[in-house]
This record gives C-alpha cells, sequence and structure tokens, in this order.
C-alpha cells in the first residue's frame, strides 16, 4: 500500500514539477508564432527527459551512486570541473529566469515591480532550503504545483481541433521565419530536457534511499509523470496558439501569459496563471539551487544532503545559499525574465551533449549496472536527441542574433 | 588493483563513516631494484587542482599556508590504512582531526552556527 501512495506521490511530483518558467514561456511564443506547428518539439523534448529520468533513477537504485558521483569516479577530476563549470554557468541563467518568474508573478498580482522582488524571492528560497527536508521541498512544492493542470481545463475548454494539434506532432519544415522557428524549437527542446533534472532525480533517489525494488515505480514515475508534464506543455501551447496566433500577437512580454486563461476563465484565470507561475518557478528554484550544490558536493565528496543540518554539511548549504542569491542578482539588476529564458534554455540546449553523452557511458557501465544497463532504444533515442538539440543550439543561435528578435 | 580506475578519484569516508572528499591524487615510492609502491593517496585541492591548472594549485596552496601547520600541503593518508567499503574507501582516521574538513570546519563555525536554525 505505502508502494503505491509512493507511486502516486511520485508521478504527482513530477507532473507537478514539469512547467516552470521556461517550458510556459517557450510553449507560449511557440503558440503564439507557429499555432500547433512546433508541439512535435514539446513532444520530442519531453520524450528524451522521460527516458533520461528514468535512467537516472535506475542509475541511482542499482549503483548507489549519484550521477556526479559517479561522473568524478568514472571520467576524473578535469573532465568533472569542466562539465560542473559548465553546469554552473548555464544553470545559474536559468535559475535567474525562475527568480525572475516568480518576480514577474508577484509583480502581475500586486503592481510592485519586479527589481523589489528580487531579494525577497530569493530569502524565501533560501529559508525553504535551509529549514525544511527533501520531502517537503520535493512534494510540498510540486502538489502546488498542480496547479498548472489550469491549463490544460483552458485549453480543452477552448475545444482545440484535436487533429489539427496531432498534426503538429509530426515535425514540419516552416513556411516562413526559418531562423525564429528553429530558435524557438531549440528553446523548446532545452526547456523540457533540463540537464539539472537528472542530477537532481538521481541525488533525490539516494536520498530517499531507493533500491532494485524501485526499478518499476521509478520507471512509471518517469514515463506518467513525464507524459503527463509534456501535455501541460502542450496546452500552453494550445491555448496560445488559439489565443494570440489569429491575430498575429507575439508573446514578448511576461504580462502576456494571463491572457493564456483570462478569455476562457475570466478573473479566476488571472489568479491561476499568476499562481502557476509564481509556484512553478518557485519550485524549478528550489530544485536548480539544490541540484548545483549537490553536483559539487558530490564530484568533490563533501558531505551534503537536505536532510540532514545546516551545520552538518556548511560548504553544500552555504553553496546553494551562494547560488539563490547570486541567480537574484540578474532580476535585481532588471533583467528581463523572458529574455533571460529565451537566452538560458537555447544555451541549456546548446550544452546538452556534454552533459548527456558522458552519462549515457556510465549508463552503459556494467561496473555500475550489472544486468541493469541501457537497452539499444533508450541509448539511441537519448544521444539522437540531444545531439540534434545541441546541434540546432549552434546553428539558430548565432541566426538569431544575426536575424535579431 | 587498478589504482586509476578503482583508487583515484574515489570517494573516501572516514573512521566514522562520515564522507572525507576524494582520492585526488596517489603517490608512489621508487625503490630500487623493486617494483615501486602505494605510499599515500592525497585528499586536497591542492592536488586536485594541480590537475586541472598548476598555477591555480600554487596560487591555492600559497593561500592555504597561512593558515597554520600542516596546510599549504597536500594532506597524505598512508595506503594502509585504507580499505574497501561499500561504494566508497573508508580511512581509519577521523576526518574532523584532519586538514580535509578544515574549510567545512571554518563556514561551520564562522557563518553556518551564526545563522539560526543552522
Amino acid at each position: 500500500m505505502k508502494r503505491i501512495l509512493d507511486l502516486a506521490l511520485g508521478i504527482v511530483t513530477s507532473v507537478g514539477g514539469f512547467l516552470e518558467i521556461g517550458s510556459i514561456a517557450t510553449a507560449a511564443q511557440a503558440g503564439a508564432s507557429f499555432g500547433f506547428q512546433l508541439a512535435w518539439a514539446i513532444a520530442l523534448g519531453t520524450l528524451c527527459i522521460a527516458f533520461l529520468v528514468e535512467m537516472a533513477g535506475r542509475f541511482a537504485a542499482v549503483s548507489k551512486h549519484t550521477i556526479a558521483d559517479a561522473m568524478r569516479e568514472r571520467f576524473g577530476a578535469p573532465f568533472f570541473t569542466t562539465l560542473a563549470a559548465i553546469m554552473l554557468g548555464v544553470s545559474l541563467l536559468v535559475m535567474a529566469a525562475e527568480v525572475g518568474g516568480v518576480g514577474a508573478a508577484l509583480e502581475l498580482a500586486t503592481g510592485i515591480s519586479i527589481p523589489i522582488w528580487a531579494i525577497p524571492v530569493a530569502l524565501v528560497a533560501w529559508a525553504l532550503l535551509w529549514y525544511t527536508t527533501f520531502g517537503v521541498i520535493e512534494n510540498g512544492v510540486s502538489l502546488l504545483g498542480l496547479v498548472t493542470v489550469a491549463f490544460v481545463v483552458g485549453a480543452v475548454k477552448l475545444h482545440p481541433q484535436y487533429g489539427e494539434v496531432a498534426r503538429g506532432l509530426i515535425p514540419t519544415l516552416p513556411k516562413q521565419d526559418a531562423a525564429k522557428y528553429w530558435f524557438t524549437a531549440v528553446s523548446i527542446l532545452g526547456a523540457s530536457i533540463s540537464p539539472y533534472l537528472f542530477f537532481f532525480y538521481s541525488s533525490g533517489a539516494i536520498e530517499d534511499k531507493w533500491d532494485t525494488t524501485y526499478l518499476w515505480s521509478n520507471r512509471a514515475i518517469a514515463a506518467i509523470g513525464m507524459g503527463f508534464g509534456g501535455f501541460l506543455s502542450i496546452a500552453v501551447l494550445v491555448l496560445a496558439a488559439l489565443i494570440f496566433h489569429p491575430h498575429n500577437i507575439e508573446v514578448e512580454h511576461y504580462q502576456q501569459l494571463p491572457e493564456l486563461l483570462t478569455p476562457v476563465l475570466g478573473r479566476a484565470g488571472f489568479w491561476l496563471v499568476v499562481a502557476s507561475l509564481a509556484i512553478a518557478c518557485l519550485g524549478a528554484t528550489l530544485e536548480i539551487a539544490l541540484a548545483l550544490a549537490y553536483l559539487v558536493a558530490q564530484g568533490l565528496g563533501w558531505t551534503w544532503g537536505e536532510n540532514v543540518k545546516p551545520r552538518e554539511d556548511a560548504r553544500f548549504c552555504l553553496l546553494y545559499t551562494v547560488l539563490v542569491f547570486a541567480a537574484s542578482l540578474f532580476s535585481l539588476a532588471g533583467a528581463d525574465p523572458l529574455k533571460m529564458t529565451q537566452i538560458s534554455m537555447a544555451l541549456t540546449a546548446a550544452s546538452l551533449p556534454i552533459g548527456v553523452l558522458p552519462f549515457l557511458v556510465l549508463m552503459n557501465d556494467r561496473q555500475y549496472l550489472g544486468d541493469h544497463t541501457n537497452r539499444v532504444a533508450g541509448n539511441a533515442i537519448v544521444m539522437v536527441i540531444s545531439v540534434l538539440a545541441g546541434v540546432l543550439a549552434l546553428i539558430s543561435i548565432p541566426l538569431q542574433i544575426i536575424g535579431g528578435s | 588493483m587498478h589504482l586509476v580506475a578503482e583508487v583515484l578519484d574515489q570517494q573516501l569516508c572516514d573512521s566514522r563513516g562520515k564522507p572525507a572528499g576524494r582520492v585526488d591524487g596517489i603517490v608512489l615510492e621508487l625503490r630500487d631494484d623493486k617494483p615501486p609502491r602505494v605510499a599515500y593517496v592525497e585528499v586536497s585541492p591542492i592536488t586536485f587542482l594541480s590537475r586541472i591548472n598548476r598555477r591555480l594549485s600554487r596560487w591555492y596552496a600559497r593561500h592555504d599556508r597561512r593558515f597554520g601547520e600542516g596546510r599549504g600541503v597536500a594532506f597524505r593518508v598512508p595506503w594502509t590504512r585504507l580499505t574497501p567499503s561499500g561504494t566508497a574507501l573508508q580511512i581509519d582516521i577521523d576526518s574532523e582531526a584532519t586538514p580535509i574538513v578544515a574549510v567545512e570546519q571554518w563556514l561551520r563555525r564562522r557563518i553556518v552556527e551564526r545563522i539560526p536554525g543552522g
């Protein structure tokens, strides 16, 4: 019985934790600019992250190692340092966008501008990390994140042509604005396949003391949780495609985001978008801060864990403290959350192969996984999608810069 | 035993089972007419950094030296005090009495214990 509850909770939390500023903003922009045409990018990204999350959980459950731990062990100090530096740089930008997302929600709610919210948001995030345990963060914030299901309710109420939506799941070439089309596709892939997520997930599996008996629930959580998560992103895309696209309105400001639901749900819709944005972005801020602190602490052999008192793992706790406040400086300085999102999601996509390919090497290492190494299909899907995202990013980022946004 | 695959970069834990850094380097002792012998493993940012950039390592060592006796050089654990334990290598030393966790202890005393809830 407890296992079934665990399973349900796991699925619910991964659904609730799926949406964040990256997936909301990129899906909204894709829908506004290209209708249903970019739905395939969400589907592809979701497929890849579902496989990656399953692998991360399996790796931890079977080998009792976290991914960062094994990467240092298997590939050595110089490789680990390079990887950690890239991850820290890119993910700090993503976290800055998330803090900006919480600020944007608070600005929409109160009229008080984002920079004023930067430090208070960082303080709340820090306090949650400092004073609570892993379970509170994972379950509490993600349960609240279920408010994002409002996007599905909204999308269904608009009665989209489901056949048209399904047609968007098949990749097609753009009719116009090719540079923007590919850049948006890349941003969606970057937003769906967050490398911090699999570092976070493997650490969580170790914190929750998983063993091989968890393999089935791990598989179900990854498939159903991530699947529904992708479904939420598609709902956002559908809303934007039906509300903005027919009027040729592009999503260029976060102030436009409430319009995703106000036409369908009125005033309640406004508050649902604000709550979704605030909770989802705060949850992502916590996850990224922890994921980066896990990465460094495990790679350097420090004591780490969200379930021990800060005095027992001072370096770990001070590291996430520094990261959270560093991320808030961008908003404090007036950086636009949507701009930060676009840049950080494209950079995430560009850096994907660097994190994912070594991880695939680990997933095929019998020393760690024994009989539980990857099958051909998992390897192929993850490799093709992440390399595709990386290559598309390297081509489309310069084009986007030349073309101007 | 394969030194690079099974010892270098492995997680260490101390006599009480607490994480105690990683094997940042291995020190071999050369002997006349006999094969070299593993003498120590090094656990230190100085060794870690020297594998990435020599200058960075020297810079760190110079600053570390100011913290007193035994600092400014890589901390060494005699090979004979290592035993495999689960996914880690165990050293039969209390890490709290070594420079391995010196930075941790300093941060704990100076910062973490002064923050409520720390």
